[in-house]
């Protein structure tokens, strides 16, 4: 197991490689002038050759690689050309609020998919699946920011139960930060107005961004969950007699879930990368206004940052999904 | 709220408002209760980028360089006027090259120690030295040592060169501890430190910052500064949306909203308990044209579309706005209100048509617009039908502004119309004159290919000619002239628009950076 884990870290090398190599092809590709957008309009040619020397922007593009690997080596993601702050930092301010987000929605996701998903393939071909199954589509097919304009509609201007956006108002004064999260933050701080405003925040684009994978998570769940029930082993636990909720829940569950976490590990990313819009349209200080900003001006460096992270983290997530198969399922072996 | 009355807005906007409305039903008006009676909040869609006063640029940065350190000189009224700021006076020399300067003895920093002229020297030469933020304003003018300090309380700049503007352009240099900043050097002068410590000595200090969302200044125990009024504080707060700044202005929620669209300025009309700023200030938005490259190098083609240009289309897409008399703004120093310029004239417009090469038209120009933005759309379509009655076609390029600003490298790739926006950094004509029509700035955005001897000529005789009787008549001049060889076609002066509560008293309004406040003189009632 230990060497499973250590070839997947190994793994991250190419991979990592791989999304720098792109990033800086795209940057040497992609027309426009960010040093003198960053140098102002009131800067002389020889101010924005200074900029262009202090960035190494002069320097062929394989030598700038060569720097930007190095100074990777030592955890310098590069200063950004714009606000000329260090982008290590800037997403270690900006990533928080990310995960958090994300960590939620996938919570809410798979907290409701994976029941949800059980308990439609048990009641197969009833009214209760063929409901959940077009709200599934219906689910999987919208875009999660016009999702997240219709939450506010709903939640926000006719109901009047949550907040339209940001993290938290300026009146409150967030807990110290221990997670960066600031609904954990506040539990630990003992502080309860803090962590139901977090809470209330948290809640809209949480949910904006949950509602596709918790469809698709339902419908993994429950098509694996139909395909278990068909195994020659359920029959046979089924034909001793064993009480059906025993043979749902101790056989049944345990093996359609494995199915379904691969599809979990993939939505991990889909939603770190999918932020966004998300956060734009809920004034979410996240990664994704992070990157928005960064991408209109061409500051490369926050932009290689935001994805280098992003690839990590996905692939982080996706080492801890294979994990937990061998967690839910003894049988599974890593060589 | 009223829903049926906002149904005419965006949806998106709509949206926005209303999920603002609902926070503050959800979280019931204790903010100002809890932040106590004296925090001004303000906001803005602009992030501060960094904290260093010789480094950072943008609005936001202003407003948080001109709460939290302070310059030798302010500057503030309209027009604006220098101001005793850490100089409680000066004096200059006849011919306008000296200006000595003698420090307020109860100024002192944050730290508790007194500004003195080391200070304000150290401060120069760092600003000359990094060659970031607004440096270029006292580029070739002053020099690291024509900046020396006479004795402790006095400063004394020699200038290379007489230099009217000079007192306009020093509300903007900020002078920082120099013994703070020299105990955190680090590799690169401090600016590692400088962008998220402060060393200044402005009547507020930073309380708080959450990037991205806030920005609280709290104010400084041992501020020094005379008078003022009673604000405790004052928030920056990040509010991209500017449908939401409006309704957070309309709820109480700010004080003060920054970015108001026209559009949002007449829905906030007769709103209780909100004052409207709608104030022209030194900021132009022309179409610049390709005087080097293309057909447009032809002075009479350019003549021609001047001519043929609705103006009164463009004013009406403009909003809040005036049509613009020659090149300058209105009010600056030196502006001619009776200056001849181009309105809609076909008559003429064919007269200079027939002047040039291709009298009959039938050719095509481009122009280039920022994608996204519907203001300088509208005024690309205005163009558009102008330019059909001269038979000429119009082709519209949306881009993004780093590939636009790309394009203003060289005459071969800028278009042959580009609109732009202009702002004075400072409160003088020779910001504005130099920026957008001196040659040494050929390849920027703000004037990528006009370039004339002539023009160049004048505008340098300007800066350093100290009587204003005189820079007068040479910017009168060169109005004359700019309009003679219409490298632009002259736009509107955007009205700058602030909402804010009447409770905000004391507010007066400046023609240069009006939208990064300078919180020391206002009051809450």
């Amino acid at each position: 197991m230990l060497q499973f884990i250590v070839r997947r870290v190994l793994l991250l090398i190419p991979v990592l490689i791989g999304l720098t190599v792109i990033m800086f092809a795209i940057a040497r590709i992609l027309p426009g002038d960010p040093v003198s957008l960053a140098a102002g309009p009131n800067a002389t040619q020889a101010e924005i050759e200074a900029l262009a020397v202090e960035f190494g922007l002069d320097q062929p593009i394989w030598v700038q690689y060569g720097q930007y690997v190095s100074g990777l080596m030592q955890g310098d993601l590069g200063t950004s050309l714009l606000t000329r702050r260090p982008v290590a930092a800037d997403i270690a301010a900006y990533l928080p609020a990310t995960l958090e987000l994300v960590f939620a929605a996938m919570a809410i996701a798979v907290l409701i998919g994976i029941p949800l998903g059980l308990v439609t393939a048990v009641w197969r071909n009833r009214w209760p699946d063929y409901l959940s199954q077009v709200a599934a589509i219906g689910a999987i097919s919208m875009p999660r920011f016009f999702l997240g304009l219709l939450l506010q509609l709903c939640f926000a201007m006719w109901l009047a139960w949550l907040p339209l956006g940001g993290r938290l108002p300026i009146i409150v004064i967030p807990p110290p930060s221990v997670t960066g999260f600031l609904t954990i933050d506040s539990l630990i701080a003992g502080d309860w107005t803090a962590f139901t405003t977090a809470l209330s925040h948290l809640a809209m684009p949480a949910i904006a961004m949950s509602l596709s994978p918790l469809a698709t998570i339902m419908r993994m769940m429950r098509s694996s969950t139909i395909e278990v029930m068909q195994q020659d082993y359920v029959m046979t636990a089924r034909a001793l007699g064993l009480p059906r909720r025993q043979i749902i829940t101790k056989y049944v569950a345990r093996n359609a879930v494995s199915a379904t976490l691969t599809v979990i590990g993939l939505y991990f990313g889909w939603l770190l990368g999918g932020t966004v819009l998300v956060e734009t349209v809920f004034d979410w200080p996240g990664l994704g206004l992070y990157a928005t900003k960064a991408i209109i001006s061409q500051d490369m460096m926050p932009v290689i940052g935001v994805a280098l992270v992003i690839g990590l983290l996905f692939v982080f997530a996706n080492l801890v999904i294979d994990l937990l198969y061998g967690v839910i399922n003894p049988k599974v072996r890593y060589s | 709220m009223n829903s049926s009355s906002s149904l005419s807005l965006s949806r998106r906007g709509l949206l926005t408002m209303a999920g603002v409305g609902l926070a503050s039903t959800v979280f019931p008006r204790k903010i100002f209760a809890q932040a106590g009676g004296g925090v001004l909040v303000i906001a803005s869609g602009q992030d501060i980028p960094n904290f260093d006063p010789h480094t950072a640029t943008g609005y936001s940065a202003s407003f948080f360089m001109r709460n939290v350190y302070d310059p030798l000189v302010r500057v503030s009224g309209n027009p604006p006027e220098p101001q005793p700021g850490l100089a409680e006076s000066w004096e200059v020399n006849e011919d306008g090259t000296e200006f000595t300067f003698k420090l307020n003895p109860a100024a002192k920093f944050h730290s508790g120690n007194p500004v003195t002229a080391d200070d304000v020297v150290y401060s120069f030469g760092r600003s000359l030295k990094l060659a970031k933020g607004n440096s270029w304003m006292i580029r070739d003018i002053v020099t690291p040592e024509g900046v020396t300090a006479v004795d402790p309380a006095t400063v004394k700049f020699s200038l290379t060169a007489p230099y009217a503007p000079f007192l306009q352009v020093l509300p903007w240099i900020f002078i920082v501890e120099k013994a703070a900043v020299e105990e955190n050097l680090g590799s690169n002068d401090g600016e590692t430190y400088l962008m998220t410590n402060t060393a200044g000595s402005g009547p507020f200090n930073v309380a708080r910052v959450e990037i991205g969302t806030l920005y609280h200044l709290a104010r400084a125990p041992e501020a020094w500064q005379a008078g003022g009024g009673n604000l405790d504080g004052v928030v920056w707060q990040i509010v991209r949306e500017t449908a939401t700044q409006r309704l957070m202005i309309e709820r109480g929620e700010a004080h003060i909203a920054v970015d108001l669209t026209s559009e949002d300025m007449d829905s906030l009309e007769g709103a209780p308990g909100l004052v409207r700023v709608i104030e022209p200030e030194y900021r132009t938005f022309s179409i610049k044209m390709n005087t080097e490259n293309g057909p447009c190098a032809d002075v009479n083609l350019r003549k021609a579309i001047s001519y043929a240009t609705n103006y009164e289309a463009i004013l009406d897409a403009a909003g809040y706005a005036d049509l613009m008399i020659g090149p300058l703004p209105h009010g600056i120093l030196g502006h001619d209100p009776e200056l001849e310029v181009y309105r809609m004239d076909l008559d003429k417009a064919k007269e200079y048509m027939a002047k040039t090469e291709t009298p009959e038209g039938g050719f095509t120009l481009k122009m280039m617009h920022v994608s996204g933005l519907e203001q300088q759309r509208r005024w690309a379509l205005i163009m558009l039908d102008s330019l059909k009655q001269l038979n000429i076609n119009l082709e519209i390029v949306p881009m993004n502004w780093p590939d636009m600003v790309a394009a203003c490298r060289s005459p071969e790739t800028f278009p042959d119309m580009f609109p732009v926006y202009q702002t004075a950094n400072y409160g003088d004509t020779d910001n504005i004159a130099y920026a957008a029509y001196h040659s040494s700035r050929n390849g920027n955005w703000q004037n990528a290919v006009y370039s004339d001897p002539d023009t160049d000529a004048l505008i340098e005789t300007a800066r350093t000619e100290i009587d204003p009787e005189k820079r007068v008549e040479i910017y009168g001049e060169l109005q004359r002239k700019l309009v003679e060889d219409a490298p632009d076609i002259f736009g509107v002066l955007e009205r700058r628009k602030l909402a804010m509560r009447e409770t905000v008293q004391d507010y007066q309004f400046t023609p240069v950076a009006s939208n990064a406040i300078e919180a020391w003189p206002l009051s809450l009632g």
